[in-house]
C-alpha cells in the first residue's frame, strides 16, 4: 500500500516535470552532448589505438629488420612501449590526455613517458573534456537538483503539503515518492544513453567481448545507476528540509559546486601542497648520486668494478679479461644494469609514495563527497586512472630490463673478447625478445585499489536512508 | 542613499561570507603559486650545480676523449619562469622548464616530459588564474541575481520604486556597489601578490589586472542582462548558473574535445621512430654515405674526410646528426600542426570570453603552449650552437684539460615576446558592450511599467 502510494507522487511528479519546457529543452541538449561525447570518444579512442597499434608494429619490424650486430648495439637501438585505451576509455577520458603515450625503452636508462595529450596542447585543455562520464558525473547531479530543488519545497509555499499530509500520506512515502519520480525523469535520459553506450561499447569491439571487460561495464553502468539515485534522494531531501524552494535552490546549487568543483581541486592541490615532490633535475640527480656511490661502471679505476675484475680473474685462474672463457664487458654491463635499475626503483618507489601521499587527500574526502569516489571508480574501471598509469610504467620498465639483461647475456655467451673476431650476433636471436605487449589490470585488483570509493558510495545510501528515515519523524508540513 | 545601500550590502551575512571566502580561498591560491615559484627557482639552481658538478666529474673521467666525453656531459637550458606566472601557471605544470641535453641527436632528447603525478594535472591547479575564472563569477551571480527580483517577491520593490525617483539609477547603484566591492578585493589580492611574489609593477602585471577587471565587469554584464529581463529569483538564479556551467565547464570542454580530435598528433610517434632507424641504420652502412650526407650539411668540416678506422668519433656524431637531419620533415610537420592547433584555439577563444580570459592570462604569464613551442625552438637552437662548438674539438681530439668548462654555465631563455593589447582587450570589451546596452534598453524600456 505504502508503496502504491509512493508511486502515485512519483508518476505524478514525472508527469508534471515533462510539462515544464525548460526541463524539455535541458533534456533534449543534454541527450545531444551525450551523443557528442560518445562520438568524441570514439574518434578518440579508435585514433589513439590505431596509432599506437601501427607503431607498436612498425617499431617491431624495425626491431627484427635489424642485420647481424652486435647485442649491445641493438639493445641501444630498443624498443617502444605504445600506451593503447581500454574499450571503456570511450566514455571515460579520466587522466588520459596527461599519460605519456611512448617510452622509448633502451639500455642503462629509464626513459619518462613522453607525448602526453596535455604537453601538445594550450591551456584549454585545463577546463576538461567533455565524455560520457562527465555528463553523467557533473551534469545529469545538476539536472537533478533543477528537477527537484521544489519537489517538497514548492508544495510546502503553495500550501498543498498540507493537503498531501491530511491525505493520510505520511513523510516516508512522500519522500521516497518524490525521489523515485526524480529518478524516473533521469531514467529517460539515463536508459537509452546506457543502452547506447553497450552497443557502441559491442561494436568497438566487433561483439567479442572478454569476461573481464564486460563485468567492469556493468559495474560502470551499475555504479553510476547508484550515483545518481543518491542525488535524487539529495536533492529531495534538501528540499525538504528548507522553507522555501529558493533557499532549497540556493542550497543545492551549493553542494552541486562543492563537490563537483571546489572540493575536487582544493583537496588536490591542498595534498600536493603539504607532500612536495622532488624535481626532474634532483631526482635524476640523486640517482646518478646513488649509483656513482655504488661504483661507476665507466670509471676504469673504480673500486667495485675493479673487485669484480679481480675476483673474475681469479675464479678463472687467468691473467687478463680478455682470457676469460665469456665477454667480459658483457658481463659487467649486465651488473651495472643491475645496479643501476635497482637504485632508480628504489628511488622511483619513493616518488610515487609522496604521489600516492598527495592523492590520500582527496582519497580520503572521497567519503565526504560522493563525485569524488564516483569519478575515482569509473577511472580505475576504464583503467585511464593514476594506478593503471603506473602499472604502465611499471611493466614497461620490467620489460626493458629483461630486454637489456637480454642482450647482455647473448653478448656474454656470443661475443669474444679477442678483438679480431668481428662482434656481432646472428640476427635470428632478435626475435628471442618478445614484442611488449601490456594487459590492463583486471576488475578485481581494480576494485580492491579502489574500496574505498565503493565503501564510500554505499555508506551515502545507508547515509540517505537514515537520512531519510530521519526526517521523516522531524519534519512538519508547515 | 549610497551609503545606505553600500551598508545594506555589505553588513548581510552571505555577503560577508563571500568575501572572506573569495578572500581565503584568493589568499591560498597565491601561497600554492609561491610554493610553485620557489620549486622552479629551486630546479633552476639546482640544474646550475648540478650541471657543474657533472661536467666537473665527467671531465675528469673521460680526460682522454673528447668525443667519449661529450656523449655524457649534458647542458642545460632553463625557460624563465616570471614571477607572474605563479598567478597563471597554465601548463607550466606538464612541460618541462629545464631541458638538458647532450649534444646527440636532439630530437630524441627533445620531447622528454617532466616528472608528474597525473592525479595533480587532471585536477589541476589551484591558482589565482582558477579563483578568477571560476569562483569570482559565482559570487558575481550569488550578489545580484536577485536584485531586483528579491525585492519583488519580499514585497519591497514597490516602496523603492515609490521613494527613488529613478529606479533605473538605483539598480544602477546597487550594481556599481557590487562591482566597487569585488574590484577592490580583486585589487587587494593582486596587490598582495605582487608582494608575496616579487612581481613588478610593469606593465605585464597591469595588463593582467586589467584583463581581470574586464573578465569581472564581463560577469557583472551577464548578470546586468538577465537581471533586466525581470524574472523571479529562481529562473535567474538557475539561468545564470547554466551560463556559469556553458562558459566554464561545458564550451571550453567540448571545443578542446573538437581540437585535440580535428589535429591529432600521429607525427610524434612517427617522428621519434623515424629518428631512431636514421641514426641506428648507420652503423650498417657504408662510412661514406654518411659522411658525405654530413658534409652536405655542414661543408665547413669537409676536410676531416672519411674516417679509416673501424670506429672513430667523426663518424658517430655524423650518425648521430643524421637522426635528427632525416627527421627534420617529421619534426617540422610536429610543430607546425602543434602551431596549427594554438592558432585554431586562440581564434575559437575570442568568442568565449572565459576562454579567451585564460589563455590571455596566461600568455601574459608565459605559460602556454605558445611559450612552450618557442622555448622548443630555442633549445633547438642552443643544442645547435653547441655542436657547432665542439664539433671540431671532437673531430680533431682537443685535450679535455685544455677546454675551459666553467664557461658552460646553464643558460636561460627569457620569452619577451609582447602581448597584444587589442587582441587581448577588445573580444572582451566588445562582449561586455553586447550584454550591457540590451540590458539597458530593456530596463529603460521597463521603467514605466516598474
Amino acid at each position: 500500500m505504502s508503496l502504491h502510494l509512493a508511486i502515485l507522487i512519483a508518476k505524478h511528479l514525472k508527469n508534471s516535470a515533462f510539462k515544464n519546457k525548460a526541463v524539455f529543452i535541458i533534456t533534449l541538449f543534454i541527450s545531444l552532448l551525450l551523443v557528442y561525447a560518445v562520438l568524441s570518444g570514439w574518434e578518440n579512442y579508435t585514433n589513439q589505438n590505431q596509432t599506437s597499434e601501427k607503431y607498436q608494429h612498425e617499431s617491431r619490424e624495425d626491431w627484427l629488420k635489424n642485420p647481424d650486430k652486435n647485442p649491445h648495439r641493438m639493445a641501444h637501438y630498443g624498443n617502444f612501449a605504445f600506451r593503447k585505451s581500454t574499450s571503456l576509455s570511450v566514455f571515460e577520458f579520466g587522466m588520459e590526455p596527461f599519460f605519456g603515450n611512448a617510452i622509448f625503452l633502451e639500455a642503462h636508462k629509464q626513459n619518462t613517458a613522453n607525448f602526453s595529450e596535455a604537453g601538445f596542447s594550450n591551456s584549454m585543455l585545463r577546463f576538461g573534456e567533455i565524455s560520457t562520464a562527465m555528463v553523467f558525473q557533473i551534469l545529469l547531479p545538476l539536472l537533478i537538483f533543477f528537477l527537484g530543488f521544489n519537489s517538497v519545497a514548492a508544495e510546502r509555499e503553495n500550501g498543498t503539503l498540507k493537503l498531501i499530509s491530511s491525505q493520510g500520506i505520511n513523510w516516508k512515502q512522500l519522500l521516497a515518492g518524490k525521489t523515485l519520480g526524480i529518478a524516473s525523469v533521469i531514467m529517460i535520459l539515463f536508459l537509452p544513453a546506457v543502452l547506447v553506450l553497450v552497443f557502441i561499447w559491442l561494436l568497438l569491439q566487433n561483439f567479442s567481448i572478454s569476461f573481464d571487460e564486460t563485468l567492469k561495464m556493468i559495474l560502470f553502468v551499475g555504479f553510476h545507476f547508484i550515483y545518481l539515485l543518491l542525488f535524487c534522494a539529495i536533492a529531495v531531501l534538501v528540499s525538504a528540509s528548507c522553507k522555501t524552494s529558493k533557499k532549497a535552490l540556493i542550497s543545492l546549487i551549493g553542494i552541486w559546486l562543492v563537490f563537483t568543483i571546489i572540493l575536487p581541486r582544493t583537496t588536490q592541490a591542498i595534498g600536493a601542497y603539504i607532500y612536495e615532490a622532488p624535481s626532474k633535475i634532483q631526482f635524476n640527480s640523486d640517482i646518478e648520486k646513488d649509483i656513482l656511490k655504488q661504483g661507476d661502471s665507466h670509471n676504469p679505476n673504480d673500486s667495485h668494478y675493479k673487485a669484480i675484475k679481480d675476483s673474475l680473474l681469479l675464479v678463472y685462474k687467468v691473467d687478463s679479461v680478455q682470457k676469460l672463457p665469456f665477454n667480459y664487458s658483457g658481463f659487467i654491463m649486465t651488473e651495472g644494469e643491475k645496479i643501476s635499475s635497482k637504485i632508480y626503483n628504489k628511488h622511483l618507489e619513493n616518488l610515487l609514495h609522496i604521489y600516492e601521499k598527495q592523492n590520500r587527500f582527496s582519497r580520503a574526502v572521497s567519503f565526504l563527497n560522493p563525485y569524488i569516489a564516483m569519478k575515482n571508480l569509473s577511472m580505475a574501471l576504464s583503467n585511464t586512472d593514476y594506478d593503471s598509469y603506473i602499472d604502465f610504467q611499471k611493466k614497461a620498465e620490467s620489460y626493458r630490463y629483461d630486454m637489456a639483461q637480454k642482450m647482455n647475456a647473448l653478448q656474454i655467451k656470443y661475443i669474444s673478447n679477442q678483438k679480431d673476431k668481428p662482434a656481432v650476433i646472428d640476427k635470428n636471436h632478435w626475435a628471442e625478445v618478445q614484442e611488449f605487449h601490456y594487459e590492463p589490470k583486471g576488475v578485481l585488483s581494480v576494485l580492491k585499489n579502489e574500496i574505498a570509493s565503493v565503501i564510500s558510495l554505499f555508506s551515502w545510501i545507508i547515509l540517505l536512508f537514515i537520512l531519510i528515515r530521519l526526517a521523516s519523524k522531524n519534519l512538519k508540513a508547515i | 542613499m549610497l551609503a545606505l545601500v553600500f551598508k545594506n550590502f555589505i553588513r548581510s551575512k552571505g555577503t560577508k561570507v563571500g568575501l572572506w571566502f573569495l578572500l581565503i580561498i584568493g589568499f591560498i591560491s597565491l601561497l600554492i603559486g609561491q610554493q610553485f615559484q620557489q620549486k622552479q627557482n629551486k630546479n633552476i639552481t639546482e640544474a646550475a650545480v648540478y650541471q657543474k658538478e657533472h661536467i666537473v666529474r665527467n671531465a675528469s673521467f673521460h680526460k682522454d676523449e673528447m668525443g667519449l666525453l661529450l656523449y655524457y656531459v649534458k647542458f642545460s637550458l632553463v625557460n624563465k619562469t616570471f614571477p607572474l606566472n605563479s598567478l597563471a601557471i597554465g601548463q607550466r605544470d606538464v612541460n618541462p622548464s629545464v631541458q638538458s641535453v647532450t649534444i646527440r641527436g636532439l630530437e630524441g632528447q627533445k620531447y622528454d616530459s617532466e616528472l608528474n603525478n597525473p592525479s595533480n594535472l587532471l585536477l589541476g591547479n589551484l591558482d589565482f588564474s582558477f579563483v578568477l575564472l571560476y569562483l569570482f563569477p559565482l559570487l558575481i551571480v550569488a550578489f545580484t541575481y536577485n536584485i531586483v527580483s528579491e525585492e519583488k517577491e519580499s514585497g519591497t520593490w514597490k516602496i523603492v520604486a515609490t521613494q527613488s525617483n529613478n529606479t533605473f539609477f538605483y539598480i544602477l547603484k546597487l550594481f556599481c556597489i557590487r562591482i566597487l566591492s569585488l574590484i577592490v578585493l580583486l585589487t587587494i589580492i593582486l596587490f598582495m601578490a605582487a608582494l608575496l611574489l616579487d612581481i613588478p609593477f610593469k606593465s605585464s602585471l597591469l595588463t593582467f589586472y586589467i584583463i581581470s577587471i574586464l573578465y569581472i565587469l564581463f560577469w557583472f554584464a551577464v548578470c546586468f542582462f538577465i537581471v533586466s529581463l525581470q524574472k523571479d529569483s529562481n529562473f535567474n538564479a538557475v539561468i545564470l548558473l547554466t551560463i556559469w556551467l556553458f562558459l566554464i565547464i561545458i564550451l571550453p570542454a567540448a571545443i578542446n574535445t573538437y581540437i585535440v580530435n580535428k589535429y591529432p598528433v600521429p607525427e610524434a610517434l612517427e617522428l621519434t621512430l623515424k629518428q631512431r632507424n636514421a641514426y641506428h641504420e648507420k652503423w650498417d652502412m657504408d662510412k661514406k654515405t654518411t659522411m658525405d650526407k654530413f658534409y652536405r650539411h655542414y661543408p665547413q668540416f669537409k676536410n676531416y674526410g672519411i674516417p679509416a678506422q673501424e670506429f672513430s668519433w667523426l663518424w658517430y656524431y655524423a650518425m648521430q646528426q643524421m637522426g635528427d637531419d632525416e627527421s627534420a620533415k617529421q619534426s617540422e610537420e610536429l610543430q607546425e600542426k602543434l602551431k596549427q592547433r594554438n592558432q585554431a584555439s586562440q581564434t575559437i577563444a575570442q568568442f568565449i570570453p572565459t576562454l579567451h580570459t585564460q589563455i590571455q592570462l596566461n600568455e601574459i604569464a608565459k605559460s602556454d603552449l605558445e611559450n612552450q613551442l618557442l622555448f622548443m625552438q630555442k633549445t633547438k637552437a642552443f643544442h645547435e650552437k653547441l655542436r657547432l662548438y665542439f664539433y671540431p674539438k671532437i673531430f680533431d681530439n682537443a685535450a679535455v684539460a685544455k677546454e675551459n668548462w666553467s664557461k658552460f654555465k646553464v643558460e636561460t631563455f627569457e620569452d619577451n615576446s609582447q602581448t597584444n593589447l587589442a587582441k587581448s582587450l577588445l573580444p572582451l570589451l566588445f562582449f561586455n558592450l553586447l550584454l550591457i546596452v540590451p540590458g539597458w534598453m530593456n530596463f529603460r524600456k521597463n521603467q514605466a511599467v516598474m
